[in-house]
């Protein structure tokens, strides 16, 4: 099931995944390229994009601040502001039509069955999703959906029944195994899983005494443990999307190594829009 | 939006902590408002660019002042003459000034946007006031261009001054009724003062925030506006003062 690239393929870097056919392996991660509309011309070298999560109800996301570096990285707590599915469906995919790119909507739901609910009324107008499975979940007290691997596989096979588009699942890495969630989610009938998303952080406010900002790591800070977990998916042989601090050709090769088919670039993008670009030149020097 | 490698050309120091970075710059003109986003590490330990707006833009020159306020803003303040530096820019939305009397109203390092507003403003014959203040009164910078370009400056600080004034306390006593439009840039605190003074003439606020992609990407520096969220990035940083809502 894992993408091997035949020798024609490694020139271009082209690549089949789920049986879709992409550019190459650099997709751009959600919630870093909003809907890819800012920089169409970095969204249509990449070889996917994966939008900002799209969640049932429109959110306005959380309060100010949003972002806050650390050593290596940056934690961030945007909250998944978005328009909601509805909105996004008349005004925003429409405009997304004309990328010539494959988009992935990130889905992002806080019960089951809005997962089903927000894929239902996407329909088959994209080219996959990505279950973001790191929402607390509101009918579990709160608690983090991909944690609990019987609900994943729940909200995966619910998901599956209402389409055929290609389903992976971007897991979590926070207080759990990814192995034993990747495993059943696939059994569940996932096309393939993408990790990680970002780590549970903090950091305080030494003036004030308070917390500062909680919310996800992001970064070649967890680079290192991200790679770690994608490496520990490699024997289920399902496709697997690397995220995780890649801010360059060799980071890309280095999760390719580890067992990836692709990876999803994501704080890169905030030091430089352009850098997708950078790293699909880069990449083809490993592959070449 | 484009990146740039520039060469400080020149290092200028204003303040114990507040420093000019002079580059030779051809690319986009940039506008009243506008920022570039700073590189300041070309390592990754300091992960992100620091917003650092326009302070002054005039024959091929590009004048970014910056205040030392943390690690990343010290580090930059180590930069010398001759060395070169990763820029993203300019981004913003690029804000055009009415073309009536009007007043800059700035506070401390606030003073940055809004010296590139004025000289804006006087290369278009906009006539204009400043009142600027500061805590202690050898923090002034740009002095003698204000002085040069707008109508009456005044300048008020909490310290070193016979009257202890503030920005919002000397308002209080002008009459605003010769002014149609007011430019604010300063602490938070400040502008909230403003706010709530409820000023007879428009507002603008220059808004700051930490930022991530500096470019609407990331919706990581929001701000309450007419009760929905804004990106300062690309829907500001020029805001109306009246609809920001700093209790969010």
């Amino acid at each position: 099931m894992t993408a091997r690239f035949s020798a024609l393929e490694i020139l271009t870097l082209k690549c089949r995944i789920f049986d879709i056919e992409f550019k190459n392996p650099v997709f751009l991660a959600s919630g870093t390229f909003e809907y890819g509309l800012i920089y169409r011309n970095v969204t249509n070298k990449a070889g996917a994009i994966c939008t900002k999560g799209i969640t049932a109800r429109p959110r306005g996301g959380n309060p100010p601040p949003r972002i806050f570096e650390t050593a290596c990285g940056l934690i961030n707590s945007v909250g998944l502001e978005n328009p909601g599915v509805d909105v996004f469906c008349k005004e925003t995919l429409p405009r997304m039509r004309s990328l010539k790119t494959r988009i992935f909507v990130n889905v992002a739901g806080f019960t089951v069955g809005e997962f089903v609910e927000i894929v239902g009324s996407i329909g088959p107008r994209v080219d996959g999703f990505e279950l973001n499975v790191s929402c607390p979940n509101v009918d579990m007290g709160g608690v983090s959906f991909g944690r609990d691997p019987d609900v994943c596989a729940e909200v995966v096979a619910r998901v599956r029944a209402v389409t055929e588009l290609p389903l992976i699942v971007k897991l979590t890495a926070n207080f759990c195994d990814p192995l034993v969630i990747a495993r059943r989610c696939m059994e569940a009938g996932a096309d393939g899983i993408s990790l990680i998303n970002t780590l549970h952080a903090m950091a305080f406010d030494l003036r004030k005494k308070e917390v500062l900002i909680q919310g996800g790591l992001s970064g070649p800070a967890i680079k290192p443990f991200a790679l770690y977990c994608v490496h520990r998916l490699k024997e289920l042989e399902v496709p697997i999307i690397g995220v995780g601090g890649i801010m360059s050709g060799a980071d890309a090769y280095e999760f390719l190594l580890a067992g990836a088919s692709a990876v999803e670039i994501g704080s890169a993008i905030l030091r430089d829009p352009y850098s997708p670009l950078r790293i699909i030149k880069e990449l083809k020097r490993y592959t070449g | 939006m484009r990146s740039y490698r520039l060469k400080i050309v020149r290092r200028t120091t204003h303040t114990e902590n507040i420093f000019g970075l002079d580059f030779k710059y051809s690319g986009i003109t940039p506008w009243p408002g506008q920022f570039f986003q700073v590189r300041v590490d070309e390592g990754v330990e300091l992960f992100l660019n620091r917003p650092i707006s326009v302070a002054s833009y005039k024959r091929g020159h590009l004048l970014l002042v910056v205040k030392i306020v943390g690690r990343g803003t010290r580090t930059l303040s180590m930069k010398k003459a001759g060395d070169y530096l990763t820029l993203f820019g300019p981004f913003g939305r690029r804000f055009r000034p009415a073309h009536r009397k009007s007043l800059i109203i700035a506070g401390g390092i606030g003073i940055a946007p809004l010296h590139f507003l004025a000289e804006y403003m006087a290369r278009r014959n906009i006539d204009f006031d400043v009142l600027y203040g500061v805590r202690n009164k050898d923090e002034f910078i740009f002095r003698s261009d204000l002085k040069r370009m707008a109508s009456r400056v005044t300048f008020v600080a909490e310290r070193g001054y016979r009257e202890k004034e503030t920005v919002v306390t000397r308002i209080r006593r002008m009459d605003l009724n010769d002014f149609s439009v007011g430019y604010a840039c300063g602490p938070r605190e400040m502008l909230m003062a403003l706010q709530e003074l409820k000023l007879p003439i428009t507002t603008y606020a220059f808004c700051e925030d930490f930022m991530g992609c500096g470019c609407g990407l990331c919706l990581g520096c929001a701000i309450m506006h007419g009760g929905v969220y804004r990106r300062i990035c690309i829907d500001g940083p020029v805001l109306s003062l009246g609809d920001i809502d700093f209790e969010v």
